[in-house]
């Protein structure tokens, strides 16, 4: 519903505002992608186009490695995330007191990254060394490396920070699943399974698929954590920040900087394509069947 | 209570044994004992939050039993899920698969059950001739009214062919007049495919519609139950007589015992009141129960004054109108409101506020209640 008696001027600076606001956060990352293409570089004057730091970084085993890594660290964390998410949100939908699930499930979004990471880290180490301990007192060394600094401990890491998100994404599109239909498909036969994949999942998948998105890009962009907790391997961002530390910002790091955008932003561009369209073909759908039918 | 089912050669379709459901200290269900038999279309009627829902529900597999069970067609399967008992289910609302289309939502346990695709369509779309729906197959239930979403959830439980269909309040959320109309037509259906149907619900009128027996559900228990017309006109409990109809109901102490009636003092008055088997003893504090439409209202005079054990006199408060009767509302000495329920306009000279008026009835048409 539209408020016909508001200023259309109003309407407009609300315009303004959220385009302004977007171009401003969006400018830095744009600028990255602009110069990402120089041959030229950061800070020349003339501008040639050029696909060659993006070469680059394709020709270069520790960015290979980096982006092997970081990929198999995004689809673990992905496959264990998402499915918690989607339990944890049908258990909220159940429970009778939400607010402690609420408050469980968003603390670590409220806990600063830095602070978390070292937080685990000392974790680990404390839990490390107990097995050590432990693996001495029993006269075997079977226990020296569970909780060494990993692949492992850092899928722990990850999977706390992207929980929340993922949780929030799933619960969204929860809204209109209700209970009864559940209920509903058991009653027509169908066993437990049945019914979450029939009648629960394809309600939800949009928030399934947003959240595993999400997952992954959550990977992909998280530096504290997974530099904190990560064992001997590196994945592309933290890469791409000691690069940058070391030798400061290369041509090299900006087509990497942009590629990482370029991805996140696909992804959700995508995202938000399909919903639109889809919207779109459902109302027209809607709208064709509009005519009334009565019934006998 | 003895147990009354309707004679019929099969074995009962519904017995429920000593059941009990608790959550933590809450005792949803205590100790439930009830036989239905097949073919029947037995109501569950009761206040919210009495239990009726829960008895439903563990019935349907929904719930498990804390103690007790539940036997379909003499098989114990108080341990089974839903879709491994012979019932099926209609909801209150929000039931239906949302992403489906009406077709794909009758047709849904059929695909379950492995039925051909071609063939589930066929069965489906019969069902939904039969309950109205033709025309509808290719819409969405937001696209439908309250009613037909309704529909759309019979056809889908009465496609499977089970013996057991539970109905948990199906009419709740629709108006008035639709659920009046529903109610009809769900007593047809149930006629016209001959299984068990056993419908919860919160209104008594439409209990009294729909249904062959009725039990009485409050606070866990199975208060009372047996033929519809008997558990309006010959209630045995208190709660029956309090929650069905409308009932006077009077308190009183017992002042006189002989063979099979006996005497009750209530506010001052004899009213003479059979005792149906139950034993009373002098001094006892027992309930009456008369239907208002059974009271008949008179002025008082010097002629007709109570002293007969039938009739009881009380100062005329004032008449409520509602359209096809009227309700003529008489305090009695003691503060209680007695009503006397006429067809409208049947009474031209009514009394003014304040009046001396009698209240009368018939001797059998007083009930006594001791539980």
């Amino acid at each position: 519903m539209t408020d016909e008696y508001a200023n259309p001027w109003l309407y407009r600076l609300k315009w303004l505002y959220m385009l302004l606001l977007v171009v401003t956060l969006m400018s830095p990352v744009l600028y990255v992608m602009y110069i990402s293409f120089n041959a030229n570089g950061f800070g020349a004057r003339a501008y040639d186009f050029t696909f060659e730091w993006y070469r680059l970084v394709f020709s270069d085993t520790l960015l290979l490695n980096a982006l092997r890594w970081t990929l198999t660290l995004a689809v673990v964390v992905t496959c264990i995330t998402v499915p918690f998410a989607v339990l944890a949100a049908k258990y909220y939908k159940t429970a009778q007191n939400k607010l402690p699930i609420v408050f469980l499930l968003l603390a670590p979004l409220f806990v600063p990254p830095d602070i978390l990471g070292s937080a685990l880290l000392v974790y680990f180490k404390s839990l490390n060394a107990s097995f050590i301990w432990l693996g001495d007192q029993l006269g075997t060394s079977m226990f020296d490396g569970w909780f060494r600094l990993s692949f492992f401990t850092a899928v722990i890491g990850l999977i706390i920070y992207t929980i929340p998100y993922a949780f929030i994404v799933v619960l969204i599109t929860m809204g209109r699943y209700r209970t009864e239909q559940t209920e509903a498909a058991r009653a027509c036969g169908a066993d437990g399974w049945r019914a979450f994949w029939d009648i629960e999942f394809p309600q939800i998948r949009a928030g399934v698929f947003s959240a595993c998105s999400f997952c992954v890009i959550l990977v992909f962009n998280e530096y504290t954590r997974t530099s904190l907790l990560k064992g001997g391997f590196d994945t592309f961002t933290t890469v791409l920040i000691s690069q940058m530390l070391n030798t400061g910002m290369s041509p090299q790091s900006y087509a990497m900087s942009s590629m990482v955008a370029f991805t996140a932003i696909a992804i959700i561009g995508s995202i938000i394509i399909f919903t639109l369209i889809r919207t779109e073909s459902l109302s027209r759908l809607a709208r064709a069947k509009a005519e009334p039918v009565m019934s006998s | 209570m003895s147990e009354t089912t309707i004679a019929t050669d099969k074995a009962p379709a519904v017995e429920v044994k000593n059941l009990s459901k608790h959550y933590g200290p809450v005792k949803a269900l205590r100790n439930v004992d009830l036989t239905i038999a097949a073919g029947e279309y037995f109501v569950l009627l009761g206040p919210s939050g009495g239990g009726k829902t829960t008895l439903l529900r563990t019935i349907g597999g929904f719930h498990k039993p804390t103690e007790g069970q539940v036997l379909l067609h003499g098989r114990d399967m108080s341990h089974l899920p839903p879709d491994k008992r012979p019932t099926t289910m209609v909801f209150q609302a929000y039931a239906l698969f949302p992403h489906m289309t009406v077709l794909q939502n009758v047709s849904y346990g059929l695909k379950v059950a492995g039925i051909d695709r071609k063939q589930a369509e066929e069965k489906a779309a019969a069902m939904m001739d039969v309950v109205g729906l033709s025309g509808f197959a290719e819409r969405k239930p937001h696209e439908l009214s309250g009613g037909q979403q309704q529909r759309v959830q019979l056809a889908r439980a009465l496609v499977l062919d089970r013996d057991i269909l539970l109905l948990d309040e199906p009419l709740a959320a629709l108006d008035a007049q639709l659920r009046k109309d529903m109610c009809l037509e769900l007593k047809h259906l149930q006629e016209k495919v001959g299984i068990t149907f056993i419908h919860v619900t919160h209104n008594q009128e439409e209990a009294m519609t729909v249904a062959d027996r009725i039990a009485l559900v409050a606070d866990g228990n199975l208060v009372e139950h047996g033929k519809a017309r008997d558990i309006y006109r010959a209630p045995v409990k208190k709660f029956t007589a309090s929650f069905v109809g409308e009932n006077n109901m009077l308190s009183g102490r017992v002042s006189d015992v002989n063979g099979v009636s006996c005497t009750v003092d209530v506010a001052g008055s004899q009213l003479v009141v059979q005792k149906r088997g139950q034993q009373v003893a002098h001094g006892q504090p027992v309930d009456l129960s008369i239907r208002s439409e059974l009271v008949q209202l008179s002025r008082a005079n010097g002629s007709n004054n109570a002293g007969d054990g039938h009739s009881i006199l009380g100062s005329y408060d004032e008449a409520v109108y509602l359209g096809l009767t009227t309700s003529h509302l008489v305090r009695l000495p003691n503060g209680v409101e007695m009503t006397s329920r006429t067809i409208s306009d049947a009474v031209d000279d009514l009394p003014t506020p304040g009046d001396p008026v009698r209240l009368h009835w018939q001797p059998e048409a007083i009930r006594l209640h001791t539980s």
